[in-house]
């Protein structure tokens, strides 16, 4: 199952791997400042360096067998991965009122980053196996959105309404790209917007809802949640042009900024390397993303599009919601920049949806030939 | 074992044939619409940088500096307030440092045991400290709260070797009002205390926080600018929490202004100690005649200075409220009275000055005069018989004035009144000082609304009816009597000097009026006539006489009611408070006057005996060494 083809590396894209570590390397710095000092046996950079290491792993793992078996294990996967949320509501450790990490011992597990993979393997394969010229009609949705419910119900009720939402925005995302019917479209609209309400009025807690209404009015409760967007304003706007210096950002390193290495960790990027840094990041960052979809435009069956477009929906809408959130256009929602934010499971996840990503990059040119190597 | 991996091969190659056997054209359509989502991450890419240039670019700077307000705590450091001297540098009150109690909230974690604790050693009520806390509660965890002042060397010591068992208290060194010369000129030195909202509202720029002191009366309030100094900063970086980080910047605080007053302060504590005698309510003014310098502005019952540091109580505030001798007054210049006989010598400057009497003017006086259908009487019932000026003043003839003023008429008096600085503000540099009240014609028909009666004029030409005037006005009349016709303003301050020693204000004497040379002239007349007052035979004022130096002064009693119950009585058995005031006004050596020195008992009744005595100790301590001489001349001489 190991064995390569020289093929496979032939056309192995080396583009999109150099802008990963890039991002990586970038995110790496960021974190070594963002955490400084950090005391203990184990500081956040060694922490993340192993947790690189595993992703480099995970990676080969990935490229290691065809993503076509992906499609195959896509029920099993579906099943163990929901299964873990379950035990996440009964036996998980919880921080801040919210039940999200399964302990592992030597690491702490968010099933929730996880699952979001999940999701884009399931959708993809459903999607790729059904085609359709005119848009799929309802019924047919009717079995992808019981899928993409099971766990956006789960995340919810642990509570983490932001990544739960991230469910319903891989389907949206993925659902579009596989073509609706017109009809379908009005009907899910229509019923979309009398969830939002009927959610807003029964199924948000009060601390969303605060959340939602600071960032419609942030004078209104400056010292708590409008507190975390204005001090991440000032860290961003007083970057300038170049910014403070490694390590020198004031907001961060005084602790002015909250989530500083987590959620807020980009604005800690801005303070330290301004305008210019920051534009070289996101661009790296974007292209990598284009990059992805290109990868996406070049598969070479229906199943490898629908993978990599979702790996890279998953992440551009993470990034996006994220810089909006810290760049103060949209309310505090636990979002991370994937692969910038420090967290194990969300990098482990975006690292192994990384290696999907080149690995049917790696198999563009590839036909059912291969297929003689799984077999055994 | 084998089915099951067959059949596993099996439907694996059947779903993969699902999804492999992809129509190309289908594919295509699903490219073109990922080039067109393509579009949507280059839209949110756009928005992203364009906000991220709005942020760093366009408002960069304004959050530049709002990160820098938020890193650097500015903690103010207290210059030292300035010292006040007296005339020759002694020191009237300089600063000492009190040791304070403060709690810092945020380095203890247990308030209420602590407090528990700390009141035993502070002898304090715990709610008395958590009062305290109470009051500071908005402000920041950081800032110290006081919790007690002054602590004794006892506590003090105890806190500082156990200060591990009090975890968020700290010692607070801070400097205090120190009066060397206790509650000696108390109502001119003033008390400072914290400052309050609406002297924060309306302090100019920036110089005041909450519970800075600032100067609440006296000279600490009207020299607050000068004594005050500038403030030192401390600029440190610190963390979200409020811990300090490093030290940025330090900039030393400029100390306040050293202020030296023109008052003697040996001469100051003499006047006032003579008061203190027979626990004498009043005024004593002694004032430079030829340079307007004030040596001596005293009031009694004295302020108790230390009462009202931290803020006074209630219960005293009330007791100095209650108080008959109304000790928050200053009554050399806060307070009026009738000028009684001391205001002859306006009536004759008058009387001269309009041609009406010469210096050899006589009048008969026999007790009394009638005049439309009331009598009015000298206070010598047997009468003058004939008297002219100079016996006029020296035996203080009513009649004579009567005479005086009638035909010089109120609008005249008040003219010569006003020359010598009467019913005008003395402009000194004080508080809330009174103008007095010299009446006339048109002064009655506004503000009584009734003509002006004639016989009004008589007992004004004596310094009765609506006549009003300060011991401070009466000094400075004098001494512009004594000195020639020449008005001074009155001045406390000699100077202002910087703590480098550069003088930033000196003493200089301000000419407020001057009177014509003819006036000069009979001044020279009223003067010796004031002489003979104190050395005449028949003077008003004997006891005053002090060998060796030729004193010149005037009596006066101020009537403070005329009630014919207490016609009958002895005038020690009249009330207190219905007893008249005694005036002593008066200045030396006549032959080249220094000093003028004016003194004011309430209900002292008479001049020379209520009010005398303190003038003649204010001299014997002012000319002193002449004094010594003249008695060792004596000596010889005999």
């Amino acid at each position: 199952m190991l064995r390569m083809d020289r093929r496979f590396l032939a056309s192995f894209d080396w583009v999109l791997l150099f802008l990963l570590v890039l991002v990586c390397g970038m995110a790496y710095m960021n974190l070594y400042s963002a955490t400084y000092p950090s005391p203990g046996r184990m500081p956040p950079y060694l922490k993340q360096g192993y947790l690189l290491l595993m992703g480099v792993v995970g990676i080969l793992f990935i490229l290691s067998f065809d993503y076509k078996e992906l499609h195959l294990w896509n029920y099993p996967i579906y099943v163990f991965t929901i299964l873990l949320l379950a035990l996440v509501i009964f036996a998980g450790n919880s921080a801040g009122g919210a039940q999200r990490w399964i302990n592992l011992g030597f690491f702490q597990l968010q099933p929730s980053e996880p699952a979001k993979l999940m999701m884009v393997i399931t959708l993809a394969s459903y999607y790729s196996r059904k085609e359709t010229v005119i848009g799929y009609s309802l019924k047919e949705l009717i079995l992808p959105i019981i899928l993409m419910a099971i766990p956006f119900v789960l995340i919810l009720i642990q509570p983490d309404l932001g990544t739960a939402l991230m469910f319903v925005i891989i389907f949206i995302s993925m659902t579009v790209l596989a073509k609706l019917r017109w009809s379908t479209y009005i009907i899910l609209g229509a019923s979309g917007i009398a969830m939002i309400v009927l959610g807003w009025l029964y199924v948000l807690k009060p601390y969303q809802k605060q959340r939602v209404e600071t960032l419609l009015n942030p004078a209104h409760n400056a010292m708590e949640e409008g507190y975390q967007i204005l001090q991440s304003k000032i860290a961003i706007g007083s970057g300038g042009l170049f910014g403070k210096g490694f390590m020198e950002g004031t907001q961060g390193h005084l602790h002015f900024l909250p989530e500083r290495h987590t959620d807020f960790a980009f604005s800690v990027w801005c303070e330290e390397w301004g305008f210019a840094g920051s534009l070289f990041f996101l661009l790296v960052y974007f292209i990598m993303l284009i990059w992805g979809l290109h990868a996406a435009m070049s598969a070479k069956d229906r199943f490898g599009l629908f993978l990599s477009f979702g790996v890279v929906a998953l992440i551009f809408w993470q990034a996006v919601i994220n810089l909006l959130m810290i760049l103060g256009f949209l309310p505090v929602v636990g979002i991370p920049l994937p692969m910038f934010s420090y967290g194990g499971s969300s990098l482990l996840t975006t690292l192994l949806g990384m290696g999907i990503l080149l690995n049917v990059r790696m198999r563009r040119f590839q036909t059912e030939s291969t297929l003689e190597g799984c077999d055994g | 074992m084998a089915d099951l991996k067959k059949m596993m091969n099996k439907r694996f190659l059947r779903e993969l044939g699902d999804i492999s056997e992809s129509d190309q054209a289908g594919l295509d359509s699903l490219r073109k619409r990922v080039l067109f989502i393509g579009l949507i991450v280059l839209f949110f890419m756009t928005v992203i940088l364009l906000r991220l240039w709005f942020l760093q670019i366009h408002k960069g700077e304004e959050y530049k500096n709002r990160a820098e307000n938020n890193r650097v705590r500015i903690r103010e450091v207290a210059p030292p307030r300035g010292d006040i001297l007296d005339r020759y540098g002694k020191e009237l009150v300089t600063n000492q440092p009190s040791f304070n109690v403060v709690l810092v909230r945020e380095d203890s974690n247990d308030v209420d045991e602590l407090l528990k604790r700390l009141s035993v050693i502070l002898k304090e009520d715990v709610s008395v400290l958590w009062e305290r806390i109470r009051a500071a509660e908005s402000k920041q965890k950081h800032i110290p709260i006081r919790l007690k002042e002054n602590l004794s060397w006892d506590t003090l010591a105890y806190l500082e070797t156990h200060n591990k068992d009090f975890p968020g208290i700290r010692i607070e060194v801070f400097p205090r009002r120190f009066y060397h010369y206790g509650d000696m000129a108390a109502h001119i030195i003033g008390y400072l205390g914290e400052i309050s909202k609406s002297e924060l509202e309306n302090a100019d720029g920036d110089f005041y926080r909450g519970g800075d002191l600032v100067g609440k009366m006296g000279l600490e309030k009207l020299r607050e600018e000068a004594l005050r100094g500038d403030k030192g900063n401390d600029s440190s970086e610190v963390n979200a929490r409020g811990f300090e980080q490093k030290l940025l910047a330090h900039t030393e605080p400029i100390p306040g202004k050293e202020v030296r007053l023109t008052l003697d302060i040996n001469l100051q504590q003499a006047a006032e100690e003579a008061m203190d005698k027979d626990e004498r309510s009043g005024a004593v003014v002694v004032m430079e005649v030829k340079t307007g310098r004030l040596l001596v502005l005293a009031s009694t019952p004295r302020l108790h200075l230390a009462d009202f540091e931290g803020g006074i109580s209630t219960k005293n505030w009330n007791a100095l409220l209650e108080n008959p001798k109304h000790p928050l007054i200053n009554k050399a210049f806060q307070a009026m009275y009738p000028p009684g006989s001391t205001y002859k010598m306006v009536t004759a400057l008058a009387g001269l000055a309009r041609g009406v009497i010469t210096r050899d003017t006589t009048f008969f006086c026999t007790g009394h005069i009638d005049f439309g259908n009331r009598v009015y009487n000298c206070w010598k019932k047997g009468g003058h018989g004939t008297v002219d000026l100079h016996r006029a003043i020296s035996e203080s003839c009513d009649v004579y004035f009567y005479q005086v003023g009638m035909r010089v008429g109120v609008d005249g008096l008040a003219e010569y009144a006003n020359k010598l600085g009467l019913g005008i503000k003395t402009q000194a540099e004080i508080e809330h000082e009174k103008a007095g009240l010299i009446p006339t014609k048109e002064w009655k028909k506004k503000t009584k609304g009734v003509k002006w009666q004639d016989g009004e004029t008589l007992s004004l030409a004596i310094g009765q009816g609506f006549n009003l005037v300060t011991p401070l006005q009466l000094c400075q009349m004098t001494a512009t009597i004594a000195n020639g016709g020449k008005r001074y303003l009155p001045q406390i301050i000699e100077s202002v000097t910087d703590a480098e020693g550069k003088v930033l204000e000196l003493f200089q004497p301000k000419l407020v009026n001057e009177l014509l040379a003819e006036e000069k002239k009979y001044l020279t007349w009223i003067r010796a006539g004031m002489v003979d007052v104190v050395q005449g035979a028949r003077g008003t004022a004997r006891a005053v006489r002090i060998p060796g130096i030729t004193i010149a002064g005037k009596t006066g009693t101020a009537q403070v009611v005329r009630l014919e119950q207490y016609k009958h009585l002895h005038e020690e058995d009249i009330p207190y408070k219905y007893r008249d005031h005694a005036w002593f006004t008066c200045f030396a050596p006549a032959e080249d006057p220094e000093i003028a020195v004016t003194v004011l008992v309430e209900h002292g009744l008479h001049g020379g005996s209520g009010a005398g005595p303190v003038a003649k100790a204010v001299m014997q301590k002012y000319f002193a060494d002449r004094i010594a001489v003249e008695a060792i001349k004596q000596a010889v001489m005999h």
